[in-house]
């Protein structure tokens, strides 16, 4: 149906590749080219300067501008860190994967240019437990990069020292939360922190620490080597700009990570035109944009366009560009309450209205799809909900309500079905 | 001493390697963890020590994380992801296959086959399954076949 959009991938750039890029292959196209640039020819506020010029947002489902996050670290002396947020485990999300997996210098390249802007010497890469072959590769081209002298004492005949460590995870998505993560790199229960104070200010080991995801670093060794005006005409300026990897998956032919400028292509395109389709040719139901985090699109927003701002416009946000497709034969009812086991699962349980709210959401969704649900069931998840949304110290508590919430609201006459009926009316799984 | 001369040995080295010696407290665990397939309590304790923090600081992370495990369990865990993205393509279908096609091992004790709601990153290989650290991707009927016969001999 639509033609695939004319572009150059940046970030993925050996599209179909399962194999790591290795340094050499890496150098042979101008990998390291912004490190050395930076390192030998600009000074840290020039890097940070460049970064926010360069429109980036952080591509782990916040959209913070980057530069900005980097700007807020003080410039009194001291140690500073970085921690890099690798503990990909949002449902339907697995960009970080593949870049970690295939092209683990550029994801490098970026941390060290963080380290060099922001006055670091030492990296945290916080890598989920289950990935253990991203995390093996990272430390064999850490290995590669320190050899070369491109990274550790001395970078590439500077004064610069850069230490990049890969610290793993052991299974727990609240570990993706900023401050859960410094709490777990602390050697603590992963529990978020109150907030302020902010992790800018008192961060990891209580020092000024900036906390990016590993797509987001990816993208700043082009910034800084072709420039930030470069970076500008790819995508949708000045708030929706540079290449996006979005993660399809679901019920589409082709799923997979798809490496596009932002604002390129609609849902409906990146669907049809990269997805091959819907198996079988069925309707859309629903798309989810951001994992399992954000409210489902229904059917008729297809041709909403994949950035920031269209997403939200729409009603959900663009998160981390996880895109999960729904049919028109998927029971909604089901595919929430599986959602929502999701964050039974995963609280913490620091905050008792998201420790026990998602137990009870869990457990009223899974009475309803099993078919004894009663009239008002359906105003107890809502009035729940509220109870749990902002009403808790991180936004896991918010992420829960909305599967909840915006299936209630979307597909009501799906809930009142199963109700009636006293059954699921859809096929099991 | 639960923990071999060459765990405790390695655990000396993360506890040297990082800024502050706590944040070698969940490497500590898991590199204890590999000694026995599991984390008993001597070893727990034992681990806490070498990092230099109390007992109950390590036994906090031992119950938490989902791949810690503070029992005994099988010599080979199969995980399957059952989150939407694979519950959309057969994983639940994949789930039943593993029990029919593993019974005898599952009730020797030698397998389990555990149902999460975790997401592993694999949606784009829906179905999949990890065993031990691997993963094992795109589990069509054909796939599964060869992985339950591999299982079988386990």
């Amino acid at each position: 149906m639509s033609v695939a959009v004319e572009y150059a991938p940046v970030l993925l750039t050996h599209p179909g590749r399962t194999t790591p890029v290795s340094l050499d292959e890496y150098q042979a196209e101008d990998g390291y080219a912004g490190w050395r640039k930076a390192v030998t020819k600009m000074t840290p506020d020039q890097v940070v300067e460049e970064v926010k010029a360069s429109g980036l947002r952080g591509r782990g489902g916040a959209g913070f501008p980057t530069g900005n996050k980097w700007g807020f670290i003080p410039k009194a002396p001291g140690a500073k860190y970085v921690a890099v947020n690798a503990d990909e485990s949002e449902p339907g999300t697995f960009k970080d994967r593949e870049l970690m997996e295939v092209e683990p210098h550029r994801v490098l390249e970026g941390v060290a240019l963080c380290c060099y802007a922001i006055g670091a010497e030492t990296a945290f890469i916080y890598i989920r437990g289950e990935y253990v072959e991203a995390a093996n590769r990272l430390e064999a081209a850490i290995g590669e990069a320190e050899a070369a002298n491109i990274l550790g004492q001395g970078c590439l005949g500077t004064q610069v020292n850069v230490r990049i460590l890969v610290f793993r995870g052991a299974g727990a998505y609240i570990c993706g939360e900023e401050t859960a993560l410094l709490e777990s790199l602390e050697g603590r229960r992963p529990m978020p922190r109150s907030r302020p104070p902010f992790p800018a200010v008192e961060g990891l080991y209580r020092r000024p620490t900036v906390i990016n995801n590993v797509e987001t670093l990816a993208n700043v060794p082009a910034i800084i080597d072709r420039g930030s005006g470069w970076y500008n005409a790819i995508g949708v300026p000045p708030r929706n700009t540079g290449p996006k990897i979005f993660c399809l998956s679901g019920r589409v032919n082709r799923p997979g990570n798809y490496e596009l400028p932002l604002g390129s292509v609609t849902i409906r395109e990146l669907i049809d035109g990269y997805g091959q389709g819907v198996i079988g040719g069925k309707a859309v139901k629903g798309v989810l944009t951001a994992g399992v985090s954000a409210p489902i699109l229904s059917g008729d927003k297809l041709d909403t366009k994949l950035d920031y701002d269209s997403i939200q416009a729409a009603g959900s946000m663009l998160g981390s560009a996880s895109l999960i497709v729904l049919d028109e034969d998927t029971c909604i009812v089901r595919a929430a309450t599986v959602m929502e086991e999701f964050f039974r699962h995963e609280s913490c349980g620091k905050c008792t209205p998201c420790r026990e709210g998602t137990s009870w959401l869990f457990k009223v969704m899974s009475r309803i799809e099993q078919g004894r649900g009663v009239p008002a069931d359906l105003d107890l998840l809502l009035s729940l909900s509220g109870e749990i949304s902002g009403k808790v110290l991180c936004a896991l508590g918010d992420f829960a309500t909305s599967p909840v919430v915006a299936t209630v609201k979307q597909y009501r006459d799906e809930y009142q079905r199963h109700i009636d009926e006293g059954a699921c009316p859809f096929d099991p799984w | 001493m639960s923990l071999s001369e060459q765990t405790r040995a390695a655990i000396l080295k993360l506890v040297a390697t990082y800024p502050e010696r706590r944040t070698a407290l969940l490497p500590a665990l898991k590199l204890a963890q590999a000694d026995a397939g599991y984390l008993s309590r001597e070893a727990i304790a034992e681990a806490a020590d070498l990092v230099g923090v109390p007992h109950s600081a390590a036994l906090e992370l031992a119950e938490f994380y989902t791949m810690l495990h503070t029992e005994p369990g099988p010599s080979t865990r199969v995980v399957v992801c059952a989150q939407l993205p694979c519950a959309l393509r057969g994983a639940e279908d994949l789930i039943r296959d593993l029990h029919a096609g593993l019974r005898p091992a599952i009730e020797k004790g030698a397998i389990e086959v555990e149902r999460t709601s975790e997401c592993f990153g694999a949606c784009h290989r829906a179905p999949m399954a990890r065993i031990g650290d691997a993963y094992r991707e795109n589990l069509d009927q054909e796939r599964r076949r060869a992985l339950i016969q591999e299982l079988a001999q386990v």
